[in-house]
């Protein structure tokens, strides 16, 4: 369950180049949701995800987390309880360390890390088992360095790493826009697979308005830094992209490019 | 021609011993300078001050009769003391501390040079060397060397290492996988200086003095050592990099004392020694130039 409460964020505050990020942004995921938010650019999607994984502080609000208030806890904190997946593909992973490695620091995301062996053959075994579901062949690369993955590779492990260990809270942040259409939609697949297999409190933000009709529970439009508007249920069902382009304020090309 | 080619041989070969002991003891500057640099992508310069502070707290403590292994072990936390200064202040630059420190190094001195010439060091209890020759240093310097790489290879595969060397992989990514980034800069820029000061502690028990201008130039020297080991070693797996500053150590002060063995004056070493490292970053580029020949000749055919 994520809530969100009358969050604000003005950045260069007093200053001629003054913005307010977000502004008043109220927002309730129940438990299971998975709720996929759309908006033109700086309309506070990004802004709104860094405040909940704790990048970003907020100047007034609230950010809880299954009930319990996180807005002030720092980042490595939170982790124990929400996983991001970030759009650029070199930001999820460690480059320079093996796939082990990577799946090794995930693993440990909300637990104390002791002087115990970090790798073990238990582990190295259950990290072949849940890259295998991929069918990309991750699971027998694990003593390869990430940096020699392709960006599918990565945001595919990066996608594993996140929902291992099930977070409270899944945060996809265009994660599938750096990807060429093919290997965007095996991620997507594989994203929607899981998020509903281990029923994740999602939040997925998109610029691409099929992805925003076709999955998901919830159509979350944000406009100036606070909610545009929410469809849910019969409605979220019936939406066309069409329509849901009507209700952006601003039409810009890219999302008659994207539809 | 013949003669100096001779001449070169035979006193280059003499000085192996002493030079191989005292590449041993700078191995761990060497290591102290790999830490930051490497495993936390944190350019930090703090060795240059962390080295004479260790050599001038051994001094103090061996002049006032304290056992060698104590002073060595004061001075590591000195040292580990100093590094965790350097991540705090976080300039990501140990200049400002290697600056403060050397008033500190002053201070802890009382005077600039101290003579612990004739106490007793860790160099004399090999049993089968005479105290003071280069045999003893070998010995107890290397074995050092290797159990703190036995040690490090270790604890850099444990959970907690793992996550340290994650926080120089990719530090944002490091925080959301839960790792506290402050903490493990703190702790391992922390270490990295220990070393340095425990190398500074052993140098002052080999030579028998402590100096505060003795840390002068140790960056270069270090960072020199450390890019010729990394290029026989490599940096593909944890304990290829852990081995690079002692192998680089090893290289680096013999191509010294073949330098100066050559009749080279001192003050040209500074010259060869940025012409070492230009050579060294320069190699991988000839290979891959020459390799980047013969391909395009290929497709010509």
């Amino acid at each position: 369950m994520l809530d969100i409460k009358s969050a604000r964020k003005v950045f260069y505050k007093g200053q001629p180049d003054e913005k307010i990020a977000l502004n008043g942004l109220t927002l309730s995921l129940k438990a299971g949701e998975f709720g996929v938010v759309i908006g033109s650019n700086g309309a506070g999607k990004s802004s709104m995800l860094n405040a909940i994984s704790g990048a970003l502080s907020l100047d007034s609000g609230q950010v809880l987390i299954n009930g319990n208030d996180v807005t002030n806890m720092p980042v490595h904190k939170r982790a124990a309880r929400l996983a991001r997946v970030f759009q650029d593909p070199m930001k999820g992973t460690a480059a320079s360390m093996t796939v082990g490695e990577n799946m090794l620091l995930a693993e440990l995301r909300g637990k104390s890390r002791g002087f115990r062996p970090g790798l073990n053959a238990a582990r190295l075994a259950a990290y072949k088992e849940r890259l295998a579901v991929l069918g990309l062949g991750l699971e027998n690369r694990l003593d390869t360095k990430v940096e020699l993955l392709s960006g599918g590779q990565r945001q595919s492990l990066s996608l594993i790493m996140a929902v291992g260990g099930s977070p409270d809270v899944l945060l996809l942040d265009e994660h599938t826009a750096a990807l060429d259409p093919r290997t965007a939609d095996i991620v997507m697949q594989a994203t929607v697979r899981t998020v509903q297999a281990l029923k994740l409190t999602t939040l997925m933000v998109t610029h691409n308005m099929q992805h925003a009709v076709d999955f998901g529970d919830s159509i979350i439009m944000l406009d100036a830094g606070r909610v545009h508007l929410e469809i849910t249920g019969d409605g979220k069902r019936r939406i066309t992209v069409p329509e849901l382009i009507g209700h952006f304020a601003v039409k810009t090309d890219r999302m008659l490019l994207v539809s | 021609m013949m003669d100096f080619i001779q001449t070169t041989a035979s006193s280059f070969i003499s000085l192996i011993p002493v030079t191989l002991a005292q590449s041993f003891i700078l191995s761990f500057v060497v290591l102290g300078i790999m830490i930051p640099f490497r495993m936390l992508s944190f350019p930090d310069l703090t060795s240059e001050g962390a080295f004479p502070l260790g050599g001038c707290v051994c001094g103090i403590l061996l002049a006032a009769g304290v056992a060698p292994p104590l002073a060595i072990a004061v001075a590591f936390v000195v040292g580990l003391a100093a590094g965790c200064c350097t991540a705090i202040i976080h300039l990501r630059s140990g200049i400002l501390m290697s600056t403060m420190l050397y008033s500190v190094n002053l201070g802890i001195m009382g005077k600039s040079n101290l003579s612990v010439f004739g106490s007793p060091t860790v160099f004399d209890w090999v049993p089968f060397t005479e105290a003071g020759f280069p045999a003893s240093k070998i010995v107890v310097a290397g074995l050092l060397a290797v159990i703190v790489l036995i040690a490090l290879n270790l604890y850099f595969k444990t959970e907690k290492g793992t996550a340290m060397r994650a926080v120089g992989s990719n530090p944002d990514m490091a925080e959301a996988q839960g790792i506290n980034v402050w903490a493990a800069t703190i702790g391992g820029v922390g270490i990295a200086s220990a070393f340095s000061a425990a190398g500074g502690a052993l140098m002052v028990q080999s030579q028998g003095f402590a100096d505060v201008n003795m840390g002068i130039g140790i960056l270069i020297n270090g960072l020199a050592a450390l890019m010729i080991g990394e290029a026989f070693t490599g940096k593909q797996t944890v304990l290829r990099q852990l081995l690079a500053p002692f192998v680089g150590s090893i290289i680096y002060y013999q191509l010294v004392s073949l330098c100066l063995a050559a009749g080279m004056p001192p003050p040209n070493l500074k010259l060869a020694t940025g012409l070492f490292v230009l050579i060294m970053l320069a190699l991988p580029s000839i290979r891959r130039s020459r390799g980047g020949a013969a391909t395009r000749e290929t497709i010509r055919e």
